[in-house]
């Protein structure tokens, strides 16, 4: 994130009751540095989501007392990136093959499956470096959506890949660092 | 208790009392819910007239009481819900497996 020299950075306490008023502060900086003109409700809204996603990730899986959240604005952009020095991500795809990080690197790059609820299937595919990016891919309509067997651990996951332009996780095997970035781009 | 319940002829309007809908409360609506499902209703209602935002924690629970649900041949329709809610339901295509109505009056329309 070296082109927002004026990114916000909030520490969160990674409790669930800090999550509202988190939230609340991430939201009017974005709203401040971004306008009402490039940021509509429906864009507001979908940031929301996401935030909340990453602060919940936070709570339920970083196994962390503190994450920071680092917020960037641009004319182009905003840039949510949450950061923490907890469990590296695990993903289990529908193979039910686990894979943790930090990636071997004779698996460098792989991608795969992970969820899919009967219309959209979550996949990710990783680089040389080993970053995850998340992506959909859409499917059949099926007649009975696999939401019903396949309950919501990856709800998350699937609400920040759908409702920004880029999702991705990167790992660094040196500091520990875990960092989740969410791009989403403004209304020209 | 998150849930405030009325019942008439083994249909449930059950309205969701806080605003956020969330890994705070997910765990105990599930169970509400769970409880209600258990009591040999015909219908839920879960009204989100109060909810002004939702996470996947809450949706999950929402999709267990479904699955909970199902096999003892009780529906559960999803009412007023604000557009952000809704938006996000139809994100994750859970309006393909849930019925969601305006109105409770709307929900009730469907019972003639």
């Amino acid at each position: 994130m070296k082109e927002f020299s004026d990114q916000i950075k909030i520490v969160f306490d990674c409790n669930r009751e800090g999550i509202p008023g988190t939230l609340n502060v991430c939201l009017t900086h974005i709203r401040n540095k971004a306008g009402s003109s490039r940021a509509d409700d429906a864009l507001l809204a979908k940031i929301k989501w996401v935030i909340m996603e990453l602060l919940t990730n936070a709570v339920k899986h970083s196994g962390e007392r503190q994450s920071v959240l680092k917020i960037g604005v641009s004319p182009k952009m905003v840039v949510l990136k949450k950061e923490d020095y907890g469990t590296p991500l695990m993903l289990v795809g529908q193979d039910k093959k686990k894979i943790m990080w930090p990636l071997e690197k004779l698996v460098r790059p792989m991608g795969f499956p992970i969820y899919h609820n009967g219309m959209d299937s979550l996949c990710v595919r990783t680089d040389e470096s080993g970053k995850a990016t998340f992506f959909i891919e859409a499917l059949a309509e099926m007649e009975m959506p696999a939401l019903l067997s396949d309950t919501s651990e990856h709800f998350g996951l699937l609400i920040m890949t759908k409702a920004s332009d880029e999702f991705a996780y990167e790992h660094d095997p040196d500091t520990g660092l875990n960092s989740f970035i969410c791009t989403f781009n403004l209304i020209e | 208790m998150i849930l405030k319940v009325e019942e008439i002829n083994r249909v449930v309007q059950a309205t969701i009392l806080p605003e956020e809908a969330s890994l705070s409360n997910a765990d105990l609506f599930k169970e509400e819910m769970i409880t209600i499902l258990g009591q040999g209703v015909r219908l839920v209602i879960v009204s989100f007239e109060n909810v002004n935002y939702i996470d996947s924690s809450f949706l999950g629970s929402l999709v267990v009481a479904l699955k909970y649900a199902m096999p003892r041949n009780v529906d559960i329709y999803l009412v007023s819900l604000k557009p952000d809610v809704k938006n996000l339901l139809t994100l994750i295509r859970m309006d393909k497996v849930f019925r969601i109505f305006d109105s409770f009056e709307a929900a009730m329309g469907t019972l003639a």
